[in-house]
C-alpha cells in the first residue's frame, strides 16, 4: 500500500486548484517581510522595539511561550504511544512530535531576537546558575529540543526520497550520509521509550517553570501565585492537543483518508477535551483564589486598573473560560457529535485560549506595576505598543512554523515502510 | 541500497558514539571549569556597604542623578538613580530618591540565568557585563524598578559632563543590563589607597558626594561610627522600601517628619 496524499484544493475560476503553491508563496512573502525586521533588530538592537525598562517583555515572549505550548502534544502523545503503548495513536503521535519540534524550534528562534546579546544565547548552557528558573528552562528546552530532533529524524527519513532517490547511488557520499542517518534513526527508534521518559520529564519541568518564571516574583502582585505552574502545564497539554486534533483532521482525514481511523481521531478529540476541562477547573479555582487575595490592597488595585484600561476580566471569562469549556465539552463528546468540521473548528478555540493565557499573564504584572512608595501604595499603568520590527520578526517565525508544517503535511508519509505492510 | 542499516557497521556506530560521548565530556568539563565565576557569592566580607537617605533633607534637585550619569558614563536618557515625587497618607508631597537597593536577598540575583548579576562579599549587588545575555529577567524581577537595559550603543558623554563629574568607567556594550553599583570602582580604588568610603569623597558614591543638602550618607553598616550608621541611628523610624517582600535592602530612608509625628501620636 502506498500512501496517497490528496492536496488541499480550492474552487477558483470554475476548477479545483491546488492551493499549495499559492500558500507557500504567501508564506515566503511573510519570510521576506520578517527578514527585513530581523535584520533591523540584529543590526540596531532592541531600541527598535516598543519595549521599555518597565515593560521589558512583550510580543516576542508571548509568541515564545505560545509556540512551546502549541508543541505540548508532543510529550502527551510521546507518553501515550511509547510508555502506555497505545500503538493505535502511533501515526497521530508522529504529527504530535513534529508539532513539538516546530514549536520548540520556533521558540528558540524568537528568543534569539529577544536577547540583548543574541550571540551569547549559549551562555546558560556553560555558565550555570541553577537557582534561576530561566536557567532551568533554557537547559530543559535545549535538551528537549535535542530529544525532539532525535524523535523527528525517523519520521522525516520515512520519506521516499531517503530510500530510492537516484542520487543516493550516483553520489556515494550522499548515499553513505543517508545510510548513517538511517542507522542513527534505527538506534533512536529502539530508544524511543527512553526518549519518551526523558521528554516527559523535561517537558513537565520546563512547562511548569514557565509559569513559575512569573509566579515566583513576589513584587509583582498578580503574578505571585502558587497554581501558575500547574496552569501552564495543563493549558499547554490542552491547547497543544486541541491544535493536534485540528491539524490531524487536515493531515489525516482530508489529505490522507483512511490512514488513521475515525475512532482514533475521536479519541484524540476526547483527550483534548478532557484536559481542557481539567485546565478550566484549575483556572476557576485560580480566579477564586485571586479574588480572595484581592483583599490585598495591591492585587485589588492591579485588577481594578487592568479592568479600567483593558477587557481584563472579560478576556478571562470569554477567552479563557468560555472558549475552553464549551469546546472542551464538545470535544469530550466527540463520538456523539461525529462531525469533524465542527469538532475541528471548535478545537481551535482552546489553542487560542492557551495563547491568550500567556499573553494575559505576561502583561498583567508588567502593565499594572506596583510602586515602591512606602506610604501610599499605588499601581502605575505602563504602556506597550509593539513596533513594526516586532510584528515583522513575529511574522518571520510564524511563517517558518507554517511553512515547515505545510511541507511536512504535503510530503511526509507519516507511516514507515514496515507499518505500510501491516 | 540505503534501506539496510547494517551497511553502517558496528565500528562506525562505535565511532559516532565515541565522538558524541567525547563532545559531551568536553562540554561538561568546560562548564564545570567556567561555572561559579563569582564563587565568592555568599561569603560575607569585612565590610557591608549601605546607604541612608534623609527624605526630609531631599529638595529634589536631581544632582544625585546627574552626578551618577556623569561618573558612570550614562546617556542622558538613562539613569541608575531616579528622583520621583511621592505623597504621604495625608497628602504631603516629598521627594523619593531611588538608587539600587542592593538587597541582601536580591530577586535580580536569584533569577539571572548566568550569574551575571551577583552579590559581592561586601554586599554590593553588581554586574559582570561580559556574562549578561540581555534576557531582562532581572529587570522584570526587581520590585524597585531600578534595573536598566542598555537599549543602544553609547553615543558619547552625557550633558552632565563635566559639570557634575567626568566618566570614571567604560561604557557598557549595547544589549546588556546595567545597574547602580554604589560606585564600586571608587570604593575598591579608595580602599587600596587606605581611604574610608563614606568619609573620603573619592572613595564615596558620586550621588552622595554631589548631594548639596547632605541628604545621603554612605559607609560600612558594620561600623557603628560610619556616616551611614550614624544617620540610621539618628532616627527611631528608619524604613526600607517594600520591606514586606523580605528583600532586605541596604538603602535606608529617614521618613518625612509628619509621618513620624503621626506615628508617635498614635503611640506606635
Amino acid at each position: 500500500m502506498t500512501i496517497q496524499i490528496k492536496p488541499l484544493t480550492m474552487r477558483m475560476f470554475k476548477k479545483e486548484v491546488d492551493i499549495f503553491p499559492y500558500w507557500v508563496g504567501f508564506l515566503l512573502i511573510g519570510l521576506v517581510f520578517g527578514a527585513i525586521g530581523a535584520y533591523d533588530i540584529l543590526a540596531n538592537g532592541l531600541v527598535g522595539t516598543g519595549l521599555t525598562n518597565q515593560v521589558p517583555w512583550g510580543l516576542w515572549i508571548t509568541i515564545d511561550l505560545s509556540a512551546i505550548a502549541m508543541g505540548g502534544s508532543a510529550f502527551v502523545f510521546g507518553t501515550i504511544v511509547y510508555l502506555i503503548r497505545a500503538t493505535r495513536f502511533a501515526i497521530v503521535g508522529k504529527l504530535a512530535i513534529l508539532l513539538g519540534f516546530l514549536g520548540y524550534s520556533t521558540a528558540g528562534m524568537v528568543l534569539l531576537f529577544d536577547l540583548g546579546q543574541p550571540l551569547r544565547f549559549w551562555y546558560p548552557v556553560v555558565y550555570w546558575q541553577p537557582h534561576s528558573l530561566l536557567w532551568e528552562i533554557t537547559m530543559c528546552v535545549v535538551l528537549y529540543l535535542s530529544v525532539l530532533i532525535a524523535e523527528v529524524l525517523p519520521i522525516v527519513l520515512e520519506h521516499e526520497i531517503f530510500h530510492s532517490h537516484p542520487w543516493l547511488t550516483k553520489y556515494p557520499i550522499l548515499g553513505k550520509s543517508v545510510n548513517l542517518l538511517h542507522a542513527i534513526s534505527h538506534i533512536l527508534h529502539k530508544w524511543a521509550p527512553g526518549l519518551a521518559i526523558v521528554g516527559l520529564t523535561l517537558s513537565l519541568l520546563h512547562q511548569a517553570s514557565l509559569g513559575a518564571t512569573y509566579s515566583v516574583l513576589s513584587g509583582r502582585g498578580l503574578w505571585f501565585n502558587q497554581s501558575a505552574p500547574v496552569q501552564f502545564v495543563l493549558s499547554a497539554m490542552g491547547g497543544g492537543t486541541s491544535l493536534l486534533f485540528f491539524l490531524s483532521v487536515i493531515v489525516f482525514k482530508i489529505m490522507r483518508p483512511g490512514l488513521v481511523k475515525d475512532d482514533v481521531l475521536y479519541d484524540v478529540a476526547r483527550i483534548a477535551g478532557g484536559i481542557n476541562l481539567l485546565c478550566i477547573y484549575m483556572r476557576i479555582w485560580d480566579w477564586a483564589v485571586t479574588n480572595y487575595y484581592s483583599f490585598d490592597v495591591e492585587v485589588s488595585l492591579q485588577t481594578q486598573m487592568l479592568n479600567l484600561i483593558s477587557p481584563y476580566s472579560i478576556s478571562f471569562w470569554v477567552g479563557q473560560v468560555f472558549f475552553a469549556a464549551i469546546p472542551g465539552g464538545l470535544l469530550l463528546a466527540a463520538k456523539k457529535v461525529k462531525n469533524f468540521r465542527i469538532l475541528a473548528l471548535v478545537a481551535l478555540l482552546p489553542a487560542f485560549c492557551a495563547v491568550l493565557l500567556r499573553w494575559s499573564y505576561n502583561f498583567s504584572g508588567l502593565i499594572a506595576m506596583i510602586t515602591y512608595d512606602p506610604f501610599t501604595p499605588e499601581v502605575i499603568i505602563n504602556s506597550y505598543k509593539p513596533t513594526w520590527q516586532e510584528y515583522s520578526v513575529g511574522t518571520l517565525v510564524i511563517s517558518y512554523w507554517l511553512l515547515a508544517f505545510s511541507f511536512a503535511a504535503r510530503f511526509l508519509p507519516f507511516v514507515g515502510k514496515n507499518e505500510q505492510h501491516h | 541500497m540505503t534501506d539496510n542499516p547494517a551497511e553502517f557497521s558496528r565500528r562506525d556506530t562505535l565511532k559516532v558514539g565515541g565522538a558524541i560521548l567525547g563532545a559531551l565530556t568536553v562540554t561538561s568539563l568546560a562548564s564545570v571549569g567556567m561555572q561559579n565565576a563569582h564563587a565568592s557569592h555568599g561569603v560575607e566580607g569585612e565590610h557591608k556597604w549601605g546607604m541612608a537617605i534623609d527624605i526630609n533633607k531631599c529638595i529634589g534637585c536631581n544632582y544625585c542623578t546627574y552626578a551618577c550619569q556623569a561618573v558612570n558614563n550614562l546617556a542622558d536618557d538613562m539613569a541608575y538613580s531616579v528622583v520621583t515625587t511621592e505623597t504621604t497618607k495625608n497628602g504631603e508631597e516629598y521627594f523619593l530618591s531611588r538608587p539600587c537597593m542592593h538587597c541582601d536577598d536580591a530577586p535580580c540575583v536569584k533569577v539571572c540565568p548566568v550569574e551575571a548579576t551577583y552579590i559581592r562579599p561586601d554586599g554590593i549587588v553588581t554586574m559582570d557585563y561580559d556574562l549578561c545575555i540581555g534576557c531582562r529577567y532581572c529587570e522584570v524581577a526587581c520590585p524597585y524598578d531600578v534595573r536598566r537595559f542598555n537599549w543602544k550603543e553609547s553615543a558619547g558623554n552625557t550633558t552632565c559632563v563635566p559639570d557634575f563629574g567626568i566618566p570614571e568607567v567604560d561604557p557598557r556594550p549595547r544589549g546588556v543590563m546595567e545597574k547602580c553599583t554604589f560606585c564600586e570602582h571608587r570604593i575598591d580604588a579608595g580602599l587600596e589607597r587606605g581611604l574610608v568610603p563614606g568619609v573620603d569623597e573619592s572613595a564615596t558614591p558620586a550621588c552622595v558626594v554631589a548631594c548639596p543638602t547632605g541628604a545621603r550618607a554612605f559607609g560600612d553598616l558594620k561600623d557603628p561610627n560610619s556616616p551611614v550608621s550614624i544617620m540610621i541611628n539618628s532616627s527611631p523610624n528608619v524604613i526600607r522600601l517594600r520591606e514586606e517582600l523580605s528583600t532586605l535592602p541596604k538603602v535606608y530612608y529617614l521618613p518625612p517628619k509628619s509621618t513620624v509625628e503621626k506615628h508617635e501620636e498614635l503611640g506606635l
